[in-house]
């Protein structure tokens, strides 16, 4: 695992990374690409991107300013106030 | 003194007259080389740019040939070269932009075995590849020979930059460790890509290029700006070495070139 954070200790051992906490039952404020946004799906990165229309295959992820590794997507967990940026693989240029 | 002649500074006189460039600046993009990697959407773009900057010596990489889809995009060709070698048709395309740049053609693909040869010979290279293999394998050689290089990739409506300096600064690998599963990302032949998104990526990275050489401005290291053209925005992000790249980290697992052999389904058919 590339990040560092505190691991929760209920269900599936999700990373958390941001300082914001859970809120039981309520959407997730974040700032996904620099817009705010209240989320309301599961909390871990592979929802996310899911209920964005993202596959997850093509992009990779930034949260609070650290870079995710892809197959740690689905071991992440989203804190309120977390920012997430996509950074997408484009490999066309010559075709 | 400026070894520039009369004619030449009449040509660059727009760059000269820039306080930032001068004629000492003008002196340095002709003393320097650059080295762009395919002849298709970005490369057209960045080449044009280059070369009518007066960058003295420009190699170009390129092993296809000129198809009619080329054409909404790569601008470098014109109809009557559909057929063509590309590597020929863009260095004729330079030679009548600018006789004054020494060009450098190499009809072949980037390998493991004569990647380092290559790169060896320039100051700074551009990234206009069409596939994952190729990009990585550039992006790992220019880490282990501390090259400068500018990265760019295009979809749909979108873009990405970001420049590299070679074992200093993050590299692609720190941000996408790893190439996308084959046949997980489309390719432009596959989704399609609107070609002025070709130019604004390969203008930028021209413009990447210009301003490393003379020494102008902030080069985009330690960034990746992503353009995304239907909303008409840019969206920059910070990117920080990774002490676990597997190429530019404390301790890396790739040491030797790897060249990605998998049959990717994402590459554009030859047709």
């Amino acid at each position: 695992m590339a990040a560092g954070g505190k691991i929760s200790g209920k269900g599936p051992e999700l990373l958390k990374l941001g300082s914001g906490q859970a809120r039981p039952g309520l959407p997730l404020n974040l700032i996904v690409q620099g817009k705010k946004q209240a989320y309301s799906g599961p909390p871990d990165v592979r929802s996310l991107l899911e209920a964005q229309g993202e596959n997850s295959a093509y992009v990779n992820i930034r949260i609070n300013g650290q870079i995710m590794v892809r197959r740690d997507f689905e071991n992440i967990s989203l804190c309120e106030g977390d920012r997430v940026d996509f950074l997408y693989f484009m490999g066309g240029g010559n075709v | 003194m400026f070894n520039l002649s009369e004619e030449e500074i009449e040509r660059y006189s727009r760059h000269i007259i820039l306080p930032e460039v001068g004629g000492s600046g003008q002196q340095k993009l002709k003393e320097s080389s650059v080295l762009v990697i395919g002849a298709g959407g970005l490369g057209s773009p960045a080449l044009l740019y280059l070369t009518a900057a007066g960058v003295g010596r420009i190699g170009v990489i390129e092993d296809d040939v000129v198809d009619l889809t080329n054409l909404q995009r790569q601008v470098l060709h014109a109809t009557p070269d559909v057929g063509k070698a590309k590597a020929a048709s863009a260095s004729e395309t330079m030679q009548r932009i600018n006789p004054h740049v020494e060009i450098d053609v190499y009809q072949q693909r980037l390998t493991k075995e004569n990647i380092f040869d290559i790169l060896d010979k320039y100051d700074v290279i551009v990234d206009g590849v069409d596939n994952f293999p190729t990009r990585y394998l550039l992006n790992d050689a220019c880490v282990m020979k501390k090259k400068t290089l500018i990265e760019g990739g295009i979809l749909r409506f979108m873009g990405l930059i970001m420049s590299i300096r070679g074992g200093e600064t993050a590299c692609y690998r720190c941000v996408f460790e790893e190439p996308p599963p084959p046949g997980t990302v489309p390719s432009c032949a596959e989704a399609g890509v609107l070609g002025a998104v070709a130019g604004v990526v390969g203008t930028l990275q021209a413009t990447e290029v210009l301003k490393i050489l003379t020494g102008i401005g902030k080069p985009l290291y330690n960034r990746l700006l992503q353009f995304d053209a239907e909303e008409l925005r840019f969206h920059e992000v910070k990117a920080k070495r990774n002490p676990d790249c597997p190429v530019c980290g404390k301790k890396p697992s790739i040491t030797e070139l790897v060249e990605y052999t998998y049959a990717c389904k994402t590459q554009a058919p030859k047709t």
